[in-house]
């Protein structure tokens, strides 16, 4: 006969897991604080508490957790906790072939995928020394710069969703989804694209793709500029975005912020004209570029690119020349011994891909840097001394995809 | 290696080279040493600049930060200190960034191995399933047995 008190409890005892405390989702870390950064953050003055927004949030674009240290309303401090969707996906590609590099980086940037598979492929590429067919440089630009659109529409949608309005986000999936299903008709896919090879590209142009492609053209700009009238100078938006979050040259340069939150500062740091690579040096477009460096001229500078990617687009349809879409490659393929470092501008800022070959079939390194890891960070130097709810404007507005900050 | 710091110091601040903005910062291992690289991009050269602190020892890789120069290569070290062990001397906040905090490996370390078949190189030779085994023999004297079971003799 034994008391409850000695009872020892099995593990399928659901009570056991309902006393036991969720030390993990403990603002204070169960363990004595390992870094001086620590220690002054889970330090608490008078009047300061600590509370948990994630991981599971949806202003957090993904499984993002942030121990927010806040004095009533204001934000004195955060500290954003990385690593729920880990997949070691350097790891994973160290270990496959060179062909297989390119469905494992496509899941990383999930929202413009055609761009992280095709930074791994063109860091093949440099190693390789193969020269790509100019039609297929010409298709993985149109490709691109689809891809492009449809993630800042979704992500100007995203923005006022994040600062309570439902409409605009309607809107923007209206023409993520004309684009989506365009792209779906060229890869066979909607989402995870899976389209670039090393050499060249997966699929000729076909004729679903381009009469998708027409139909969308004639009305994508009318449609895009109707649709965001609806936040463009409605009051609320812009009197809780404007001057929130202002980030000056300086420090954006210090923070290695890139892409529309470095250019909304008026640095007109653009890969695609930085260090030209594909067909771009041959196509005429400019790099929009704001002087404020707040929210809302993050959010006027993705409608200025997607108005300059629409340019693009236009003259490749006018340009796309005959000929083959892969170039003659072994199937196998063991590039040189070397290092390559290739970069493009994906829709969140310079995407880059630092690969190493030892000769093998697989890589010997291949480090992938995701704008959106370096962009979120400086989420800590901007939220403190604005209010909680607009910490999501602001953190909206950096425009993080959670799958490539995690990798 | 205090060097790293003063040769990032002067390629950032020198008026001809003004290399201002950092691209990347990554660990590697090669097997028999670790290095940091760092890619930098500059206005003036309009290029990249690839710079690589080579020859850190395997038992205690240690680095100068580079935080005092870009604020933003913090989060980097983070990660390469989490994926190496590589020490940033000067980081104030060199925590694991994607394991849990009590985890106690190096994931991208070489000596790290994964241990599923699913690592082996298709190039290496055969594929694995393309490479099974006949059937074990399931007569013959024990010897045989553990031999077609693939034990060494």
């Amino acid at each position: 006969m034994t008391s409850p008190e000695t009872r020892i409890r099995s593990l399928d005892d659901p009570s056991l897991f309902v006393d036991t405390p969720a030390t993990i989702y403990d603002a204070i870390p169960p363990y004595p604080p390992r870094t001086e950064r620590e220690a002054e953050f889970y330090t608490l003055r008078e009047g300061e508490m600590l509370i948990n927004i994630g991981p599971q949030h949806p202003s957090t674009h993904g499984v993002l957790r942030v121990v927010l240290k806040i004095d009533g309303e204001r934000i004195v401090d955060l500290d954003p906790v990385l690593g729920y969707l880990h997949r070691g996906v350097e790891k994973i590609c160290e270990n496959s072939d060179w062909h297989m590099v390119i469905s494992h980086c496509d899941p990383l940037e999930y929202i413009a995928s055609m761009f992280s598979e095709y930074v791994p492929v063109l860091a093949a590429e440099k190693l390789l020394d193969v020269t790509v067919p100019r039609r297929a440089d010409y298709i993985r630009v149109l490709a691109c710069e689809l891809n492009r659109i449809s993630s800042h529409a979704l992500f100007m949608g995203w923005l006022a969703l994040d600062l309570g309005g439902i409409t605009p986000i309607l809107y923007g999936f209206l023409e993520r989804d004309e684009i989506v299903e365009m792209l779906a008709a060229l890869t066979g896919q909607r989402l995870l694209f899976n389209y670039m090879r090393i050499g060249g590209v997966n699929g000729d142009l076909n004729h679903e793709f381009m009469s998708r492609l027409g139909d969308w053209m004639s009305h994508a700009l009318r449609h895009i500029e109707d649709s965001m009238t609806l936040i463009n100078s409605n009051e609320i938006f812009v009197g809780r975005t404007r001057g929130l979050g202002r980030i000056d040259r300086q420090t954006a340069l210090r923070m290695c912020l890139s892409g529309p939150p470095l250019r909304a500062t008026g640095i007109p740091y653009d890969v695609r004209r930085a260090h030209p690579y594909s067909v771009y040096p041959e196509l005429e477009f400019e790099i929009p570029t704001r002087e404020e460096g707040d929210s809302y001229a993050r959010y006027l500078l993705h409608l200025d690119e997607i108005k300059q990617s629409i340019h693009i687009i236009d003259q490749v349809l006018h340009r796309i020349p005959d000929g083959p879409i892969m170039a003659k490659l072994p199937r196998l393929l063991r590039p040189r011994p070397g290092r390559a470092w290739a970069a493009i501008e994906s829709p969140r800022g310079q995407y880059g891909v630092y690969a190493m070959s030892d000769g093998t079939d697989q890589p010997f390194r291949l480090r992938i840097h995701d704008p959106s890891f370096f962009n979120l960070q400086s989420v800590g130097l901007l939220s403190p001394g604005h209010l909680i709810a607009d910490i999501m404007a602001i953190m909206a507005s950096l425009d993080p995809i959670m799958g490539g900050v995690d990798k | 290696m205090a060097d790293v710091a003063d040769v990032m110091r002067t390629i950032h601040d020198d008026p001809a080279l003004r290399f201002e903005l950092l691209a990347d910062l990554c660990g590697v291992d090669t097997g028999t040493a670790m290095e940091v690289v760092y890619h930098l991009w500059s206005a003036g050269t309009r290029d990249w600049l690839r710079v690589v602190a080579s020859g850190l020892s395997r038992e205690d890789p240690r680095a100068p930060s580079v935080t005092f120069l870009w604020r933003g290569a913090e989060w980097a070290e983070r990660e390469a200190y989490d994926m190496f062990g590589i020490v940033f001397e000067g980081n104030r906040d060199l925590r694991r960034i994607y394991m849990p905090p009590d985890y106690r490996s190096f994931p991208l370390r070489k000596d790290f191995l994964l241990p599923d078949d699913a690592s082996r190189s298709p190039g290496e030779g055969v594929r694995p399933m393309e490479a099974a085994p006949e059937p074990a023999v399931l007569t013959g004297t024990p010897a045989d047995l553990r031999h077609a079971r693939g034990a060494t003799p």
